[in-house]
């Protein structure tokens, strides 16, 4: 069974690296730019921040995105991942040289915000005066003699306060990107990062990889009880089928278990999927389905 | 929204920094969030989903690449502590600080989590080194397994954006189950009246309402023990004279007559007809009774008296002919069941077989056979090492019948907790207040937490008894709650004590 992922993956986008940055031993990514590269190949990651436009709900979130390890582990093979520069230590001389110029910059946005908050002022005095009067629009020039003084004692007396600056929190560090001689060095130094039980990792990434090439999105399944939540195209559109549980082809599963984990898929109207990764690298799959009273 | 800048000279310099116009304009965004649209079943390849699906991701790329915007006016500024991992207020704190933060050394100082909180929610501003931190620098430079984690800072997150008060938990600072008993004012001046109340303080007190408590607690602790040695002796006075009529007032066999023995002991001031498991303070003498009494009642014990006071004893002869005055008409019927009840129905001696007996050991021997007869056919049972737990002829209550069969003992959760010594890996990571309660929040008395937090993850293992069992201890009467994260999702789980109901009445 496969789906194909139609709009998905670009074949000029596949290239591109994106930048991960390490976070108390997590992978994060910050730029919108990676985090679009990152879907178009189907990873969904997890949204961890706040959502700017609305802090205070737990809904939708915002930047940074979290990658599962098995995400992680892909775009490295793919060598489409690489660590991202840390935070460059500044110190003396180039310190105050950033200083600086972050000052003026404040200052040369303040100064062009004063002149558009000046403009817009007079924008929407011209509606003010304007409208109430006829419903037909202003010829030029035949403007009212209080109207034109109004805009002058405008011009004269306007003060954009400081306090009514606009100032950006920016999410993303500001930072090099990547020239390709850059990118190799960078790949080099790919953080190798262990994780619990090795064996358990791999038989995860081995059923995630093959799932991920038959077209389907995968993202964490903790709250059900499994390993992945299959999903047969992007989470934003589509519901998930399947509730991927990982076992190694050798490990012994109580009945018990299998039966709880059945029960589960049911009440949540899923299918659970018992993935065996092979010695060859195929994975062979068992579903589970209630089947009701005979 | 998002803007490419130009390149630099080393190579493409990517930022998303937003040009003034594009600052102004801010002001006028919408504040609204799309609403998420029914999903489809399965991809079927059509136009019309294709179409759905951009939609979907248009918006969320919109949603996503939004820079915050904010006035300078309505940012605070701060400053990053590396060093002590803090954050420092450098402009005066809005409306946050009713709920987060604390001050030391006439600072306004915030622990690293609500600093990234407010970072995230466009509050605060912080800079270090005099430049401002974007997120990514707050994420990286706040957050490590030393101090926050990551998994941490997303159940902080998560619970703040709902509404609760979080704080983080300091066990020694957590007062005990037996301070909290006491329910002491919150006040520093602990009144006189309340330190009577306390016999000693106890060991989990901290130290620090220890030397308030030392110059008045000892003299305060000599009166009650004055007041406690008072009635003790009240309570042993008046145990001596139950004791002293015990012989005679207590525990009458069937072949005792109804007349008391001779009460010229000089207790007759305490004899009653039954005896009274209970002591009591003063022990009315029945002066009603039939029984014969001695006329005169004896002094009480002067230590009921109030002070001062002396009292002879007190002839009651005269009362006594005052009352019990009228005769009871009865009629015959009753007349026969008072005497009935009067009189005594079985006496032994007209036992033939009893008569039979010559001596005492023909009758105990008679007595034996006729318990082992009533015994019938359990007899063999009774005859070895190992008895029934119980005869069946004896009565004994429903509660106890089943402790006696019971095979395990019940218990609850906090048996044995207080001996577990602590560690590392499980540790309650924060106190969860009630969101209604944030108009009267105050931070020097936060009051009963909601709930306590543990941090977990579903690849961690999964919490065993003697964790639980640590930290309901260590959590007092407040329930601990286990959050999990899952790579992005919460899930939140607690362990409830639970006592299996006991359907009996004894």
């Amino acid at each position: 069974m496969r789906f194909e992922s139609s709009r998905m993956e670009r074949p000029e986008d596949s290239a591109r690296v994106v930048g991960v940055s390490v976070c108390d031993s997590a992978p994060l990514l910050w730029r919108v730019e990676d985090l679009r590269s990152v879907r178009r190949r189907g990873l969904v990651g997890a949204l961890l921040g706040s959502l700017p436009r609305s802090p205070r709900q737990n809904c939708r979130m915002g930047r940074p995105l979290l990658l599962l390890p098995e995400e992680e582990r892909l775009l490295g093979e793919s060598r489409t991942a690489a660590a991202a520069l840390p935070a460059p230590r500044q110190d003396g001389a180039q310190l105050e040289l950033r200083v600086r110029r972050h000052e003026e910059e404040q200052q040369r946005s303040f100064e062009e915000q004063s002149v558009l908050a000046l403009e817009d002022r007079k924008s929407s005095l011209l509606c003010a005066m304007t409208s109430p009067d006829t419903g037909s629009p202003p010829e030029a020039g035949a403007m009212d003699e209080s109207l034109q003084r109004r805009l002058e004692d405008l011009d004269r007396s306007f003060v954009f306060p400081r306090s009514a600056l606009g100032v950006q929190l920016s999410t993303a560090r500001a930072g090099l990107s990547y020239c390709p001689e850059a990118r190799a060095f960078l790949q080099a130094e790919w953080p190798i990062r262990g994780g619990q039980n090795g064996l358990s990792r791999d038989t995860k990434y081995q059923v995630f990889r093959d799932l991920r090439g038959r077209g389907f999105c995968l993202t964490s399944a903790g709250k059900f009880g499994g390993d992945f939540l299959v999903y047969p195209g992007d989470p934003l559109r589509f519901h998930a089928h399947f509730i991927a549980v990982c076992l190694a082809a050798d490990e012994a599963v109580g009945l018990l278990d299998v039966l709880a984990v059945a029960r589960l898929g049911s009440n949540v109207k899923k299918t659970v999927l018992l993935c065996s990764p092979a010695e060859d690298g195929a994975v062979t799959y068992t579903s589970l389905q209630w089947s009701g009273m005979v | 929204m998002a803007d490419q800048n130009k390149a630099e000279i080393d190579g493409k310099f990517y930022s998303e920094i937003l040009s003034p116009s594009e600052l102004f304009a801010a002001r006028s965004r919408s504040h609204k969030l799309p609403v998420k649209g029914q999903k489809d079943f399965i991809p079927d390849g059509s136009e019309e989903q294709r179409r759905r699906l951009d939609q979907s991701l248009s918006e969320h790329w919109s949603l996503i690449s939004e820079e915050r915007v904010e006035r300078l006016g309505n940012l605070v500024k701060a400053k990053w502590i590396p060093a002590e991992r803090i954050v420092e207020l450098q402009s005066p704190a809005g409306k946050f600080w009713q709920t987060m933060g604390f001050s030391a050394n006439g600072k306004q100082l915030l622990q690293p989590e609500e600093a990234l909180y407010l970072m995230e929610c466009g509050n605060l501003q912080v800079f270090s080194q005099d430049l401002p931190l974007s997120i990514q620098d707050g994420y990286e430079s706040f957050l490590s397994s030393s101090s926050v984690s990551l998994q941490q800072y997303q159940v902080f997150g998560h619970l703040k954006r709902l509404g609760f008060v979080v704080h983080r938990f300091d066990p020694s600072l957590e007062p005990s189950c037996y301070v909290r008993q006491l329910n002491l004012p919150p006040s520093r001046d602990r009144a006189a009246r309340q330190q009577k109340r306390k016999r000693s303080p106890s060991p989990g007190t901290t130290s620090r309402t220890r030397p308030e408590h030392q110059d008045s607690s000892s003299a305060d602790r000599m009166e009650e023990e004055e007041v406690q040695e008072g009635h003790r002796d009240l309570s042993e006075g008046h145990l001596s004279s139950t004791s002293s009529a015990g012989p005679a007032g207590r525990g009458r066999s069937w072949w005792q007559t109804d007349t008391p023995q001779d009460q010229s002991d000089g207790s007759a001031g305490s004899s009653h007809t039954h005896a009274d498991r209970r002591p009591s303070f003063a022990l009315f003498p029945d002066l009603g009774s039939k029984e014969r009494l001695s006329s005169a009642l004896l002094p009480p014990d002067p230590s009921l008296l109030p002070g001062g006071l002396e009292v002879g004893t007190c002839d009651v002869a005269s009362w006594r002919k005052k009352i019990n005055l009228r005769e009871v008409k009865m009629s015959s019927k009753e007349r026969e069941r008072e005497e009935d009840r009067s009189r005594r129905r079985w006496d032994v001696n007209r036992d033939r077989q009893v008569l039979r007996c010559r001596n005492w050991a023909e009758y105990r021997e008679l007595l034996s056979r006729r318990e082992r007869r009533s015994r019938g056919r359990q007899e063999h049972l009774w005859n070895h090492e190992v008895t029934p737990l119980h005869d069946p002829r004896q009565p004994i209550s429903t509660e106890e019948l089943l402790e006696k069969i019971t095979v395990t003992q019940s218990t609850n959760l906090l048996e044995g907790a207080s001996s577990i010594k602590e560690w590392d890996e499980w540790r309650i990571c924060f106190s969860v207040y009630q969101p209604d309660t944030v108009a009267d929040f105050r931070k020097s008395s936060p009051g009963k937490p909601y709930a306590r937090v543990c941090v977990c993850s579903f690849d961690g293992p999964v919490p065993d008894l003697r964790a639980v069992k640590l930290l309901t201890f260590q959590s007092g009467d407040v329930p601990v709650v286990f959050a999990v994260v899952d790579c992005g999702d919460l899930s939140f789980y607690t362990f409830k004590d639970f006592q299996l109901p006991t359907d009996v009445y004894p």
